[in-house]
């Protein structure tokens, strides 16, 4: 490291210069004293950081210095470190690190510095600058990361391997530029003859990028055999100031051109004058013409749009910044990217400009050819019909190909868990545990995962899978990679289970049927039956009744050769092996059974089943189902099921017990019972009904007549047949069962009172299979039952007359209520028409109110009449004797409460009369009612209701009489309303005299002796009327 | 012309009664008021001055009786019940109970009146005598819970020794007591003090006329 102890400030402005000519091209520029202290930094980076010059290179305490301010902290480290060693060993400074944007984001950028010399060489200063963007742009870091830009770029370094191709003369000049563009990190284009494969050297424009380079064949273009070699010499004081720039500027990038500040060329590389087949005096004779200095260099359809913007620039010093493309010598437009920057004097007024071009074209082309070449390999990678993956060393997910997506659905952030792991969610829940371990494993330890699992489908289904993952390990056999492929293999998987599963189930059939299974070995028994066919024996039943001898030869031939679990079971074995070797054992209860398979073998079939018995391993025998068969293919076997029907057998036997007793427990029941066919035909009778009938089912048949119509004419009484026949019809027709009472003939000839009913039994279908009847015996009860009702009518007849002092009270209100009205009203009607002055006006209010409401009280006693005046219709011819033991009976109860004596003297030869049993009545108790009333309140008198009939003419004449003290007004006492009874209404003798008229007797009083009223009704005998 | 110092209650179903009692009590100038029911009655606003409950025995809500029964505590007006068909056991349950008195349907003019001016002046003396029970009630409370001990013994009869003995206070602060009392109730001698303790349904609590405890 060389110090430059005199005027450093001379040397720091040199590199401030060159730093600043470089920052008017690429944008940025900075420049350090050989010590590396920075003397100058492009004024945008400071103030993005918002620092001075000072602060840039010694921060405030705690603070980064400028440097880590600008370069991301990752790189940081890296790029200070590549720095230190380039101050201390002058290497050109060259590092790719992420920078900090204006927008506060880190972009990758390339940061490259070149020491400023001296004659003898030492380092005076430093300048350089960083290019942003370019380098490995977003979509370039996948780029990279793939594996083949990995090893394009590890095969970097062997460029010089390739000089041998170059020409020796111009091998210098390419080693120089590759190791320059590897170092720096910036393009350089170079020209060399290469040689090719006819032993010839051909001129060719390379651009050497670092990692890779692209050459043009650009022989044609080369008019000169030697390009004039150009010297580097220190700028000369009076060279125009922008071919100095431009010097400067070539001597980082390569191209470099000048213009004066008229626009007329003024330096332009020899070697790009070579290339493009042009002088300076060409290009400026289009001045002359009126255009600008581009025309001959530009395609004419961007010369308008550059001409104009050149225009512009040269007038306002603005800088030129474009794109277009530009003619070679041999006539092919190419694309080039055009910078220049006006050079002024002192007093700022411009003086020439320099510019650059970078040809982009090829630059272009092969950023397009490696995108091809990518876009190759990842349809490539894309079209294997595998999912292919690849994962970090330690196991995150990078990568999965666009098949791996579309078929599993996943993307690469899908089968990414959070922490970056493998998220594994596309492998069945049941089979991720092991995958799990078995990747984890594999991360760890680096050796090759395969593992089969069930792998999720975009649909939602899972396929069976086989992955196979294997690490990509660089040089020192280091992992960086690991990659991974997924093969379907469900297909497979599927066959294989489905064929297991298959194997199994049979297997499992055999062994776990619920029925006893045995194969049967008949190898031996073959020979038997070819030496009997062989004697052309055809009927072999014919031939063992001949020859018995054959049959146990041929069932010692048969062997037990496999058995199954349920069989061991059924016969009582310890285990298979017990059960194997000759079947004969089995077959002592029924040697015919096993004759007759036998035989049918014999005649080919296949098949052969009976229910038989077979002797257990301990001799006991037991019921079975044998089935036996034996299937052409394996004519030496046969399989053998046995059915245990022990159990069956038991059953049926149980079930014919029920039957019998149940068919015993029908004939015996007492209960006529019958049952009929769905259309109503008796198929059955018990025997309680053919007793009652005295006829046997069949007996009626073959009269004209189905059996149940004939049963019915013959059995039901006649003024029962017709309701039975329809309503037993109605049931058959809709299923609805049938219940009836009606008279059936016993076989004695008397009609007895029968209640039938039927239901109908349906199958499981509900179709009605038959009619159950039964037929109850139930004379006895409808005759009780009948008289009972009987009883009850006449009971609630009486109950009817006992209650007329209610309907007494209840007349009382429908009368009273009106008529206390019209005594109010005309009290007030009185008063105000006494009244001084007489009130007029609601006088006659009150007698309308009369009027009204004493109408309503004749309207409730012709109701009243209307109640009791009777029609004949009730009446029934009757015994008077009855009637009045009833009304004795109801009023038994009051006249012991109220200590009276009922005395009845009835003639016993009265005729029957025809009356209404209930009013009859109600006259009665009416009357008692009134003796025992009239004695109630006397003390001394004998307290006796006399009632006495007598039959006198054609009238039966009843008395009534009490001791009390006799009637007053016997004239009025029949009239409605009219009572001497301090609560009594005066309804009941009227009612009384209205119901014994209607009857067309008589009521009235008469006195009684010695004391007492005696009230006397008659009513009329009409013998004549009687049917 | 009505005379509003005095109002008749009258509870029928029965519109045709209703317009002819109205229109009778009219005439003799007679304030009233009709309800329908009993409920009605019992929940109407009625003026607190003496008056008369004309009630019908069969209510559509209830029966009268027993209408009669549930309102005997609540200082109700004298009752005159009217029935369609009276029967003794009804019309004795009724008198028994209180009602003035009890009239068939139809009933007279004279009768009705006179059984509501009955009622009138029975509920006006009623009245009276509850305003008069009312002012000896709160004279009562005015008593020290000491004073209220002394009234039952000395209304019992029992003398001032005794009663001082019962009490276990001097006979000197049982004279202080029984005067304060006396003044207290506002009683003109013993005899009147006894009647006041009668009327106030004070407990004899010592029945003793004389003699010591034994």
């Amino acid at each position: 490291m060389t110090t430059v102890p005199n005027s450093p400030n001379e040397f720091d402005c040199k590199a401030i210069q060159a730093a600043q000519i470089v920052e008017g091209v690429v944008g940025t520029g900075w420049a350090t004293d050989a010590a590396g202290k920075f003397v100058y930094v492009t004024p945008s980076i400071l103030s993005l950081i918002g620092m001075t010059l000072d602060e840039f290179n010694f921060p405030s305490e705690g603070q980064p210095s400028g440097l880590k301010r600008i370069i991301h902290p990752d790189d940081q480290d890296g790029a200070i470190e590549t720095w230190r060693r380039c101050l201390q060993t002058g290497e050109h400074y060259n590092s790719e690190h992420r920078v900090l944007r204006a927008d506060g984001s880190h972009g990758w950028s390339r940061s490259s510095g070149k020491p400023l010399r001296d004659s003898q060489g030492h380092i005076l200063a430093w300048y350089g600058t960083i290019i942003d963007g370019d380098v490995p742009s977003a979509a370039d870091v996948r780029f990279t990361s793939s594996p083949s830009a990995t090893l394009e770029k590890k095969a970097a370094p062997d460029i010089p391997h390739s000089l041998n191709l170059v020409h020796p003369d111009d091998r210098t000049e390419a080693a120089h530029a590759a190791a320059r563009a590897f170092w720096t990190g910036v393009s350089q284009v170079t020209r060399y003859r290469q040689l090719q494969a006819d032993g010839s050297y051909r001129w060719t424009e390379t651009r050497t990028e670092p990692g890779y380079r692209v050459s043009v064949d650009i022989d044609d273009l080369v008019t000169e055999r030697e390009p004039p070699a150009e010297k580097v010499e220190q700028p000369a004081e009076d060279e125009a100031e922008a071919i100095r720039s431009a010097r400067v500027i070539e001597s980082i990038f390569g191209n470099g051109w000048a213009f004066d500040a008229e626009g007329r060329w003024i330096h332009l590389h020899p070697f790009a004058q070579n290339s493009l087949g042009v002088t300076l005096e060409y290009l400026n004779a289009s001045l002359e013409e009126g255009y600008t200095a581009w025309k001959r260099l530009v395609h004419p359809d961007d010369y308008d749009q550059i001409a104009s913007i050149w225009r512009h620039c040269l007038e306002t010093g603005d800088h030129f910044n474009v794109e277009f493309r530009f003619r070679r010598a041999n006539g092919i437009y190419v694309w080039a990217r055009t910078a220049a920057r006006p050079v002024r004097d002192n007093e700022g007024r411009i003086t020439g400009w320099f510019g650059i071009a970078l040809d982009n074209d090829v630059y272009k082309k092969t950023v397009e050819a490696l995108r091809e070449r990518e876009r190759g390999l990842q349809q490539l990678i894309d079209t294997v019909p595998a999912l292919i993956w690849t994962t970090t060393p330690d196991g995150t997910p990078t990568y999965v190909n666009k098949r791996f997506t579309d078929v599993t659905g996943a993307k690469l952030e899908d089968i990414t868990a959070p922490d970056n792991s493998p998220s594994l969610n596309v492998i069945h829940a049941a089979d991720v545990d092991a995958a799990r371990q078995a990747i984890t494993h594999s991360f760890a330890t680096g050796e090759p995962y395969v593992q089969r699992y069930r792998q999720l489908r975009a649909d939602g289904g899972y396929h069976w899978t086989e992955t196979r993952a294997e690490p990509l390990r660089d040089e020192d056999g280091t992992i960086i990679q690991w990659y991974g492929v997924c093969v379907d293999i469900d297909d497979l998987v599927l066959a294989q289970k489905a064929l297991q599963q298959s194997e199994r189930r049979y297997r499992d059939l055999f062994h776990y049927m619920p029925i006893g299974l045995t194969q049967i070995d008949a190898g031996k028994l073959i020979p038997l039956f070819e030496e009997l066919r062989d004697q052309g024996v055809t009927d072999l039943e014919a031939y063992i009744d001949e020859h018995p001898g054959f049959l146990s030869r041929a069932v010692e031939a048969l062997e037990v050769e496999e058995v199954n679990q349920h069989i061991v079971e059924m016969f009582g074995a310890k285990n298979a092996e017990e059960m194997r070797g000759p079947i004969a054992r089995y077959w002592q209860p029924s040697m015919a059974t096993i004759r007759r398979s036998i035989e049918a073998r014999y005649r080919g079939v296949e098949v052969f089943q009976e229910e038989t018995k077979v002797a257990q391993m301990d001799g006991s025998v037991i019921d079975v189902l044998f089935k036996t068969a034996r299937p052409g293919a394996v004519a030496d076997k046969s399989l053998v099921g046995f059915v245990d029907i022990t159990e069956r057998k038991k059953a049926e036997e149980a079930l014919r017990e029920r039957e019998r007793f149940l068919w015993q427990l029908v004939e015996t029941l007492p209960a006529m019972i019958d049952c009929a066919a769905p259309d109503g035909e008796p198929v059955y009778r018990s025997r309680q009904l053919r007793e009652y009938l005295g006829y046997d089912l069949d007996e009626l048949d073959g009269k004209q007549k189905p059996r149940l119509t004939g049963t019915l004419d013959a059995g039901v009484h006649p003024d029962d047949v017709a309701g039975v026949k329809e309503h037993y019809a109605h049931s058959l027709a809709t299923g609805e069962p049938y219940a009836r009472k009606h008279r059936l003939r016993r076989f004695d000839g008397e009609y007895r009172w029968v209640e039938t009913r039927a239901a109908a039994m349906r199958n499981a279908e509900g179709a009605i299979v038959q009619w159950n009847v039964i037929c109850l015996d139930i004379d006895g009860e409808v005759r009780a039952q009948e008289n009972l009702r009987l009883a009850q009518e006449r009971l609630a007849r009486a109950g009817q007359a006992a209650t007329l002092a209610e309907l007494s009270a209840s007349i009382a209100h429908e009368v009273n209520q009106p008529l206390a009205a019209v005594v109010a009203n005309s009290h007030a009607c009185q008063r105000w028409l006494s009244a001084d002055p007489p009130n007029m006006e609601r006088a006659r209010k009150t007698v309308e109110r009369i009027t009204r409401d004493a109408n309503s009280v004749a309207e409730v006693v012709s109701r009243i009449r209307a109640l009791f005046k009777q029609s004949s219709e009730t009446r029934v011819r009757t015994s008077i004797a009855s009637v009045i033991a009833e009304a004795r009976e109801v009023m038994a109860e009051e006249a012991s409460r109220r200590r009276v004596h009922l005395e009845i003297d009835v003639d016993d030869d009265l005729p029957t009369i025809m009356l209404d049993r209930v009013q009859i009545q109600q006259v009665l108790v009416n009357l008692i009612r009134n003796g025992m009333d009239a004695m109630s309140s006397d003390a001394g008198v004998e307290r006796i209701v006399d009632i006495r009939t007598r039959h006198t003419d054609n009238v039966i004449r009843t008395e009534v009489s009490d001791h009390g003290p006799g009637v007053e007004f016997s004239d009025n006492i029949f009239e409605p309303f009219f009572t001497t009874k301090e609560d009594g209404m005066g309804m009941g003798l009227a009612i009384c005299r209205s119901i014994v008229e209607a009857h067309g007797g008589r009521l009235w009083v008469e006195r009684n002796e010695p004391r007492g009223a005696k009230f006397i009704f008659t009513l009329p005998i009409e013998v004549d009327r009687a049917p | 012309m009505t005379n509003s110092d005095h109002i008749v209650f009258v509870i029928d179903d029965d519109v045709r009664i209703q317009e002819a009692l109205g229109e009778l009590l009219a005439s003799h100038g007679i304030h009233f008021v009709i309800f329908g029911s009993a409920g009605s009655y019992i929940t109407a606003d009625k003026p607190d001055v003496p008056s008369c409950l004309i009630l019908d025995i069969e209510l559509p809500d209830i029966n009268g009786l027993d209408l009669q029964r549930q309102i005997a505590n609540g200082g109700h007006p004298p009752i005159v019940f009217i029935t369609g068909h009276g029967d003794i056991p009804s019309s004795v349950r009724a008198i028994k109970r209180g009602a003035v008195d009890f009239l068939t349907k139809p009933f007279s003019d004279t009768d009705l009146m006179a059984a509501i001016h009955t009622a009138i002046a029975q509920d006006r003396q009623q009245r009276s005598l509850r305003a008069e029970l009312d002012l000896l009630r709160r004279r009562y409370d005015r008593l020290t819970p000491r004073e209220r001990e002394v009234l039952p013994l000395v209304v019992s009869g029992l003398l001032n020794k005794q009663a001082a003995a019962e009490l276990g206070i001097s006979e000197v602060m049982l004279q202080i007591h029984r005067r304060n009392v006396m003044q207290k109730m506002a009683a003109a001698s013993l005899a009147d003090l006894v009647r006041i303790a009668e009327r106030l349904e004070i407990p004899v609590t010592h029945s003793r006329r004389a003699g010591g405890r034994s």
